[in-house]
């Protein structure tokens, strides 16, 4: 057990997501299919493969034909073929069902499914053709030489909470790799470092971002048909706040259900759970839950700023695939299809690297190629303004969609900008209309029954964090943030935080003092996104640390 | 010459972790297994040894089914070198004298011997969450006949070929020096276990893990597996809680919270729902024959155990069921208890005033502290010239230990940790026969939710008692019995463990039993030093309430308190009407302790905390703040339902 713990691959993947996987067993068939070998390594963070998963999800089933050709399509674990589908536009009290679909959002042909699932699923087969996975392991550091990348390393273990190494320490282990994928995900840690290292959004919109609560239910025979999908507009939502709920009926009586909503809302007071748990509460969605009992919750991040907002995806060394390059399609509110296919292609790039011996960016750049000539891009490309359009609130919004629908997705005014979610977010003095809790004064009773606290949905969430490590979610500047953050802001983490980690707390003589509850953290990484001046970084936390999802 | 560290570890499910069914039954089926905890301490103390000796060879073994694999490729990718798994279908319903048997016959196969020329050291953890027993690390010493140590929290090399153990015992702890090759094994509170490392996670995948079915290792039938084991589960049942679920204050800041609590308390928190009794179906007695299976043995044996001097109180505390069995069985069936030490021939009255009928006492000066090797053997001199049927121990950290090396001389099983002893009988269907008597051991097991009743057919059936469950038997000044000098057999080897250091602390401090509100510190109140336990303390007591401090284990530990006021099962066990924990995280050891008092009330940060599964009232927060202003409305009056005494 010595400090310079080194182990060498030919790739490592930072990540065991749909793109990561994807990665992985398309670049295994590849080399097969050339009759080469090399070493595929992928290491995530979740105690298992499917603990940190999160996603609504509805899946377009295509790729997965182009990914595992050789399986029998029934053998992939889709919950239930989609079989209606209806947008429903609520009230406080009332709901209507849109008798049309609107642009993008038709899911015929479409599966229901866990993506944690999936993902379970999609291990096995890359294990299969010879991917090294290893779940439970985090990575906090990029290794770079001459200033490339050239790897990553595991997080040390055994340090309390000042940073001390404790007898049990345990030094992290150096991955060399010829080429390494980041597939971390919404908001990667490490991709963030690359990112800001390489200056890789140059030029590039904000990437602005979702957050979703998801809870999974049992409810009583006859409420809802399996394969039945609802996606909500409208209640709680005002029209400056961008999102909508969906109902995803799943077989056993299960249904999976959920709020998005975009993290450039104004109201430094928003609670995305708790504006949740009041959505439940509208007769539409409550009817179906009625009877019912809660099961699993979460909740993630997406990324959403489409087109404009995807890095340069490639230095030398390295490539980003999936969620954490962005790539989601908002109006469809998709991006597993995108990720498996960043992901396949990405291994068409390292074919090609490996075998010519260069992983230089210049031939990197094959991916960015690809990706060009895509699916992927063909389907961002014509919704490049989408989100952006979004930016002043639904009706503009709307009318903005309509004129790019026309115009092939540019719009009348070309490339609309958007602004960092950590900027969008108003000081209390300016917050014009009302604050959240009083919009929805005593409209959310918790009765842990149909709705619940915080603290109760983290429970049903599996997570959990070793007592002892550095806290992993740092204040970067502890006397700004107290200033800016708790004073100004009114301290928006207790509010817009998914799982409870942050409590203003208030002494008797009105002291106030952000506690942080870091074993609570879903890794959402809604703080290090939204936290005004981005006063809040994300870190990793030890390895196997975190929520354990099993059906989300 | 290299050492080797053989780490002994099993795997065992989740018990938090089992989950709700669909069906509203706990789901076992879903529970994730882990390496035992305590195991786990052991692999992290072979692991502390391999940084004192880096050419030291680790190596990881297990006994159970195949899927034990994972946890011993867990253990080498935390940093071992060699896996071996003693997986059989015939060992299965093995009791810890069968497991004991097997696991050290695996080790000898595997070149580990007594007479070893390479120096060894066998780790393993305390005990096992799904078992509780302690036993097996002594099994495994004495089967190989090597020396022991055990409820160790750090082992050290010495330098000299011989490795310190830092040894828990009631009230403090003991420095042993022992010799290699020996056994330790770890309780829960040493260096906790390291994460795996990527680079061992990729060893551990490799690894072949060297599988050994019994024939591989030269083990017969007769001794293993549920025919061979001397002791079977007879029956088990829930353990129904007699507390109802806690209500937790709510509020925002500890104002609110503190009201909630008054509140909640005035209100008397919530009622256990009584569930019917369902109608026990009458079992059909067989017309089998009895059979008799003592072949002849009589009487009880117990030990009565010596600290600082005085016969410990657990040890009189046991007269009471001995007395209990040696009625149940008739016969004039005698109550023999064995003394060892140096000055103990003037105790010896004292135990026939509680209830022996002989007590039999070895003096010797080298024996004025408890040394498992020459008190184990011992033991089997004075078994093997008075045949008693039954020998009892108190389930203290020696008598834990104590017990299962000399079940392994007389090859009985042992029963650990017991709060209930009667005598019974046995029908078995097979062989068409009904055992009888035949004592029955109750103990509760599965994290205290089940009780067990376990049955061994091997005199002298051995069972060790839970500490404070037993009343201690009145005191008859004058009752006459017979007092005799044993002289043991006694050779170098039994003292080849040194006692370096004893320190132990006074019992003392007789108002815990008596108080009516106890305010505890944990771990969570050392920022203080209990500044504010104390301080509440005061309070009551200023009120006119019978109110004391105490604290958990790791509080003594840290120094910062004396072992007098330690509550647990090492400690007191006791049952005011109010309990109140603060910063106590709820260790089953500390319930043990305080698990009878009338309402409990937790204060701690951690919502998680075990401690609220075990209260009527709880406030999640930092002590720090709610305990002042819980302290100012005590000053106010709140009085926590006592009334108070004027004196």
């Amino acid at each position: 057990m010595n400090n310079n713990d080194t182990i060498f691959t030919d790739v490592l993947i930072i990540g065991g997501g749909p793109a990561g996987l994807a990665t992985s067993i398309h670049l295994a068939d590849l080399l097969n299919k050339n009759s080469r070998k090399a070493r595929i390594l992928l290491i995530e963070k979740g105690r298992e493969i499917g603990s940190h998963i999160l996603s609504g999800a509805v899946i377009k089933p295509d790729v997965f034909k182009e990914l595992l050709p050789d399986v029998d399509f029934s053998e992939i674990p889709f919950n239930v073929k989609v079989t209606g589908d209806r947008t429903v536009l609520l009230s406080e009290k009332k709901s209507v069902a849109l008798p049309f679909h609107l642009p993008y959002m038709s899911n015929d042909g479409n599966y229901i499914a866990s993506l944690s699932r999936i993902c379970r699923y999609l291990a096995i087969k890359a294990e299969e053709k010879g991917v090294e996975i290893y779940p439970g392991f985090a990575v906090d550091e990029i290794l770079y030489e001459n200033g490339k990348v050239i790897g990553a390393k595991t997080k040390d273990t055994g340090i309390d909470h000042h940073g001390h190494q404790l007898e049990n320490f345990q030094p992290g282990t150096r991955i060399e790799a010829k080429i390494t994928i980041f597939a971390e995900g919404t908001r990667g840690s490490l991709t963030k470092m690359l990112i800001k290292k390489f200056n890789l959004t140059e030029n590039k919109n904000e990437q602005v971002y979702s957050l979703g609560c998801k809870e999974i239910w049992s409810v009583p025979e006859g409420n809802i048909r399996a394969g039945q999908i609802y996606h909500t507009m409208g209640y709680p939502l005002d029209n400056d706040e961008f999102g909508g709920g969906f109902i995803y009926a799943l077989q056993e009586n299960k249904v999976a259900i959920g709020l998005v909503v975009g993290l450039d809302y104004q109201d430094p007071t928003f609670d995305v759970h708790d504006a949740f748990q009041i959505w439940k509460t509208n007769p539409f969605v409550s009817a179906i839950l009625k009877g019912g009992k809660l099961l699993e919750y979460g909740a993630k991040t997406l990324p959403e700023g489409g087109y404009y907002s995807i890095p340069k995806l490639y230095v030398d060394n390295a490539l980003i695939v999936g969620d954490s390059a962005g790539l989601v399609s908002m109006p469809a509110l998709k991006g597993i299809h995108l990720a498996i296919r960043s992901g396949m292609l990405a291994a068409k790039t390292m074919i090609k690297a490996l075998s010519e011996n260069d992983s230089s960016e210049k031939n990197l750049q094959h991916y960015e190629t690809l990706i060009k000539n895509s699916h992927i891009h063909k389907e961002l490309y014509a919704v490049r303004n989408f989100r952006q359009g979004f930016n002043k609130g639904l009706i503009i919004g709307g009318l903005h969609f309509g004129t790019q629908l026309i115009t092939g997705g540019a719009g009348f005014f070309g490339r609309l900008k958007s602004h960092a979610d950590s900027q969008t977010t108003l000081k209390l003095s300016e917050l014009k209309k009302k604050p959240f809790k009083e919009r929805f004064k005593g409209k959310l009773e918790i009765d842990k029954i149909l709705t619940f606290d915080k603290v109760t949905n983290v429970f049903y969430s599996g997570v959990y964090h070793d007592e002892q490590q550095v806290v992993h979610l740092h204040i970067n500047n502890p006397e700004n943030y107290k200033i800016l953050n708790v004073e100004q802001y009114g301290a928006p983490e207790q509010f817009y935080c998914s799982s409870e980690v942050y409590e203003l707390h208030l002494n008797k003589s009105g002291q106030k003092e952000i506690r942080i509850h870091a074993e609570n953290c879903m890794h959402c990484k809604t703080c290090d996104i939204k936290s005004p001046g981005e006063g809040i970084t994300w870190v990793v936390p030890n390895g196997g640390n975190g929520p354990d999802f099993q059906n989300m | 010459m290299a050492l080797t560290i053989i780490s002994l570890i099993k795997q065992v499910p989740i018990p938090t972790e089992m989950r709700m069914g669909d069906d509203g039954l706990m789901d076992r089926t879903k529970a994730k297994s882990i390496i035992n905890i305590d195991c786990q301490f052991g692999l992290e103390a072979g692991l502390q040894l391999k940084k004192q000796n880096p050419g030291a060879r680790l190596i990881v073994c297990s006994m159970g089914p195949k899927s034990f694999e994972t946890a011993l490729r867990t253990a080498v990718s935390m940093g071992y070198d060699e896996a071996f798994l003693l997986s059989d279908r015939k060992l299965g319903g093995s009791d810890t004298y069968a497991t004991g048997l097997a696991i050290s016959t695996m080790l000898k196969h595997l070149g580990f011997t007594k007479n070893s020329k390479e120096p060894f050291i066998v780790l393993a953890g305390r005990q096992t969450s799904d078992g509780d027993t302690a036993h097996v690390p002594s099994q495994v010493a004495e089967s190989i006949g090597i020396p022991q140590a055990t409820f160790v929290e750090s082992v050290k090399a010495d330098g000299n070929g011989n490795v310190i153990a830092k040894r828990i015992i009631e009230g403090g702890y003991q420095m042993l020096k022992l010799p290699l090759p020996c056994v330790i094994s770890l309780t829960p509170t040493g260096i906790p276990p390291r994460k795996p490392s990527l680079s061992g996670a990729i060893k551990a995948r490799k690894l072949e893990i060297t599988t050994f079915g019994i024939e591989n290792i030269g083990l017969g039938t007769e001794k293993i597996g549920l025919n061979g084991s001397p002791t079977i589960v007879a029956k088990v049942v829930n353990i129904i809680s007699e507390r109802p679920p806690i209500v937790m204050a709510e509020g925002h800041n500890e104002v609110a919270l503190v009201d909630s609590l008054i509140i909640n308390f005035k209100k008397g928190g919530n009622i256990l729902e009584k569930r019917e009794n369902v109608a026990k179906k009458e079992i059909e007695r067989p017309d089998f024959p009895d059979k008799d299976f003592r072949n002849g043995a009589s009487g009880i044996l117990t030990w009565a155990e010596i600290t600082n001097g005085k016969i410990s109180r657990p040890s009189i505390e046991l007269l009471t069921p001995a007395r209990n069995l040696a009625n149940q069985l008739g016969n004039n069936t005698r109550v023999l208890t064995l003394m060892i030490g140096k000055n103990v021939e003037q105790l010896a009255h004292t135990m026939i005033e509680y209830g022996s009928d002989e007590v039999i006492y070895v003096e010797n000066e080298k024996l004025e502290e408890y040394l498992v090797l020459p008190f184990s053997s011992i033991f089997a001199q004075v078994i093997k010239e008075r045949n008693p049927e039954i020998a009892l121990f108190a389930a203290t950290t020696s008598g834990r230990e104590l017990a299962p090396r000399i079940g392994m001389k007389t090859n009985s099983g042992v029963t650990a940790d017991c709060t209930g002893l009667e005598i019974g009988e046995y029908i078995d269907k097979k062989e068409k026969l009904i055992y009888k008597p035949i004592l029955e051991s109750r103990r509760p097991t599965y994290g205290e939710s089940k009780l067990a009743t376990i049955l061994g057919f091997v005199c002298p059936q051995i069972s060790t008692a839970r500490a404070g469950t037993f009343e201690v038997p009145e005191r008859l000044e004058g009752r006459e019995g017979i007092i005799s000098v044993f002289n043991p057999v006694l050779d170098d080897q039994d003292f080849i463990v040194e006692i370096q250091k004893t320190i132990r602390g006074e019992g003392g401090l007789q108002n815990l039993f008596d108080a009516d509100v106890i305010i505890s510190g944990g771990r969570g109140t050392l920022i203080d030093n209990l500044g504010l336990i104390k301080d509440l303390a005061e309070a009551l007591k200023s009120q006119g309430i019978n109110a004391e401090w105490a604290s958990s284990r790791p509080v003594v530990d840290e120094g910062v308190v004396d072992y007098a006021r330690q509550i647990g099962q090492t400690g007191k066990t006791i049952r005011p009407k109010v309990y109140i924990a603060v910063g106590v995280s709820g260790a089953i050891q500390h319930i043990a302790g305080m698990k009878e008092s009338e309402k409990i009330i937790a204060i701690d940060h951690n919502p998680k905390a075990h401690i609220f599964q075990n209260a009527d009232f709880g406030i999640v927060g930092e002590y720090t703040d709610i305990l002042p202003e819980l302290i100012e409305r005590v000053k106010a009056g709140f009085n926590f339902g006592i009334e108070i005494k004027k004196n």
